[in-house]
C-alpha cells in the first residue's frame, strides 16, 4: 500500500473507531472555554442549595442533581405533584394559589410559621398529575430545532389520515414550546430558569419573585435570603452544563436489534417518536447543523383518557409531547409518570393518537416485539 | 483631516463589536425574559374594563407568576378593531403591555393583542 493509501486507512479505521457518547458526557466540538464552563456548570448543577443559600421556603428538591443523577443529568426515582384545572375547554395553571408545581417540601422557617411541610394542594384544582424527573440529555440540541422543523411534521386535522396529528403547545405569552412533558416551555434558557424556583425556591435573574403558599404572601422572616438567590454567572453556568450534556451513542444493536429498529419504524412509532432531528445553522458551532438520534417530534399528541391527566397551556388533560427516547437503556420507569416498568408494558399504555402503532405492536409476533424492545434498550 | 481619522477611527472601535457579534447569538436569542423591563407579555387571566384593570399571566419556564395591570384614561388599546377598547379584550387573549410602575401599582401606557399561531 502506498503512504497516502496507509494515511486514508488510518484515519478511516480512526473515525471507524470514534469513541461512543456516555450519559454525561459533553457534546463533541465544544471549545475548551466551554468544556470549561461546562465542568464549573455541573458543580452549580450538583451544589446542594440550604435555606442560607436560597433553598424554599417551598421546595421539592435541594439540588438539581438531586433528582437528575447517575451521572449528572440522568434521570432520579423522585416523582413529583402538578396540579392544573381544566374548565369548558380552557386550562387555568392556579398561578394565584402557587402555579402548576406542587413543591412537597417546606424549610423549618415556613414550618415554624405556618405549621405546614408542603404547599397546600391548590384547592380550585380538577386534576393532579405525577411527574418523574427525564434525562436532560441533548436539551441543548433540541433547543436548537428551528420551530419550523416541529411545525412540518403537524398535522392537526390528520390530513394524512393515518391517525396522528401533532400540534404544538403555546406558553402563555403565545410563543411555541417544546419543553416538559406538556410541551409548555418555549427554550432551554427558560426551563432551566423556571426549574431553580419552580424544584428549589431559588430565585434567579430571569424570575426573582419567589411562590407564593398556597395563594398567600410568604411570612415575615421566613426568606431572609435576598432575591434574586442564584447570581446570573451561577446561573448561566448551570445552563451551559446542561445545554451542553451530549444525547448518548445509541448501543450497537445485533441482528435483533437491527430487525427492531425496522419494526419501530414499519408499526408506525416514528411517526411521533422521529429518529432523527437537525438543528438549524444559527448558535455555536458545537449545536448548529447537526442531526442527531432525537425519537421526537416535540409536539403534542392525544394519548387517549387512560394516560389523561393535567392541562398546561393549550394542552389538554391528554395531550402529551412525544418524548424523546434517550437514554433509555438506564430507565426503570417508563412514561410521563413512571407507572410502566416494561418497554413493552409501556408500548401497550399508548392510546389515542398512539393506538395504531400499540395495536400494530401488540399485533406482533413474540420474536419481533422482543426485536423491538432489544432496539428501544438499545438508545 | 487629522480630526476626520479620529472619528472614522472611533467610530470603526464603536462599530467593531457589532460588527462581529453573532446576531444570532444564543444567549441574546433568549434574553428576553431576563431583561429588566416594564414590558410584559402574557396571558389575560381575568379583566375588568369597568374598573380599567387586568391580570396578566406571566412568568419563565414552569414558574409563573399574576402581574396586576391598570389602565389610564391615556393607555393605547392596540386590536385589530378599528376603534379598539379595553373592553375588546377577554381572558386567554394573549398581549404586550407596556407599563411604567407608579406608587398605585403597574400602570399601562400600551396594550397590543398579539396573534398567536394556531394550535
Amino acid at each position: 500500500m502506498t503512504r497516502p493509501g496507509v494515511a486514508v486507512a488510518i484515519l478511516l479505521f480512526a473515525l471507524g473507531c470514534k469513541k461512543p457518547v456516555q450519559p454525561g458526557d459533553p457534546l463533541s466540538g465544544l471549545f475548551e472555554q466551554q468544556l470549561d464552563r461546562f465542568a464549573r456548570g455541573k458543580i452549580v448543577f450538583d451544589s446542594v442549595f440550604t435555606p442560607a443559600t436560597g433553598l424554599g421556603p417551598l421546595f421539592n428538591s435541594v439540588a438539581c442533581g438531586e433528582c437528575h443523577e447517575k451521572p449528572a443529568g440522568g434521570r432520579g426515582d423522585e416523582v413529583e405533584v402538578h396540579a392544573t384545572a381544566f374548565r369548558g375547554g380552557v386550562c387555568d395553571a392556579l398561578v394565584q394559589e402557587g402555579g402548576p408545581v406542587i413543591q412537597r417540601h417546606a424549610i423549618p422557617a415556613l414550618k415554624q410559621a405556618l405549621g405546614i411541610d408542603s404547599e397546600p394542594f391548590p384547592p380550585s384544582a380538577t386534576a393532579r398529575a405525577l411527574r418523574t424527573s427525564p434525562v436532560v440529555f441533548g436539551r441543548g440540541l433540541l433547543d436548537f430545532v428551528p420551530d419550523s422543523v416541529i411545525l412540518a411534521y403537524a398535522d392537526p386535522d390528520d390530513k394524512d389520515h393515518d391517525g396522528v396529528r401533532g400540534r404544538p403547545n403555546r406558553f402563555v405569552d403565545g410563543r411555541m414550546g417544546r419543553f416538559g412533558r406538556k410541551a409548555f416551555v418555549p427554550t432551554l434558557r427558560e426551563f432551566n430558569a423556571g426549574a431553580f424556583v419552580a424544584e428549589m425556591g431559588v430565585t434567579d435573574p430571569a424570575q426573582p419573585t419567589e411562590e407564593n403558599i398556597g395563594g398567600k404572601p410568604i411570612p415575615a422572616g421566613v426568606d431572609a435570603v435576598a432575591d434574586p438567590e442564584l447570581s446570573q454567572e451561577a446561573f448561566n453556568l448551570t445552563d451551559d452544563f446542561v445545554r451542553f450534556l451530549a444525547p448518548p451513542t445509541p448501543l450497537k444493536v445485533g441482528q435483533e436489534g437491527r430487525r427492531g429498529r425496522q419494526l419501530f419504524s414499519q408499526i408506525g412509532c416514528a411517526a411521533c417518536h422521529r429518529p432523527t432531528l437537525r438543528t438549524g445553522p444559527r448558535g455555536m458551532p458545537a449545536l448548529r447543523n447537526r442531526e442527531f438520534a432525537a425519537y421526537t417530534d416535540l409536539l403534542l399528541h392525544d394519548m387517549g383518557p387512560d394516560l389523561a391527566d393535567i392541562c398546561l397551556g393549550q394542552a389538554g388533560p391528554a395531550d402529551f409531547r412525544t418524548e424523546p427516547l434517550l437514554d433509555l437503556r438506564s430507565a426503570e420507569h417508563f412514561l410521563h409518570d413512571g407507572r410502566a416498568t416494561t418497554l413493552e408494558q409501556a408500548i401497550e399504555l399508548h392510546g389515542g393518537e398512539g393506538s395504531g402503532a400499540r395495536d400494530r405492536f401488540k399485533g406482533l409476533s413474540a420474536t419481533d416485539r422482543a426485536a423491538v424492545v432489544a432496539f428501544l434498550k438499545s438508545l | 483631516m487629522q480630526r476626520s481619522i479620529r472619528t472614522a477611527a472611533l467610530t470603526a472601535i464603536l462599530l467593531v463589536p457589532l460588527a462581529t457579534a453573532d446576531p444570532a447569538d444564543w444567549r441574546t436569542l433568549n434574553s428576553a425574559q431576563a431583561a429588566p423591563s416594564s414590558t410584559y407579555r402574557g396571558t389575560i387571566r381575568a379583566i375588568n374594563a369597568r374598573t380599567g384593570t387586568l391580570e396578566l399571566i406571566t412568568g419563565v419556564g414552569l414558574s409563573l407568576r399574576v402581574v396586576e395591570i391598570t389602565t389610564a384614561r391615556t393607555t393605547r388599546i392596540l386590536t385589530a378593531s378599528a376603534t379598539p377598547r379595553l373592553a375588546e379584550l377577554k381572558p386567554g387573549d394573549v398581549v404586550r403591555a407596556e407599563c411604567r410602575r407608579t406608587s398605585a401599582g403597574l400602570v399601562a401606557d400600551q396594550i397590543e393583542k398579539l396573534k398567536v399561531g394556531a394550535p
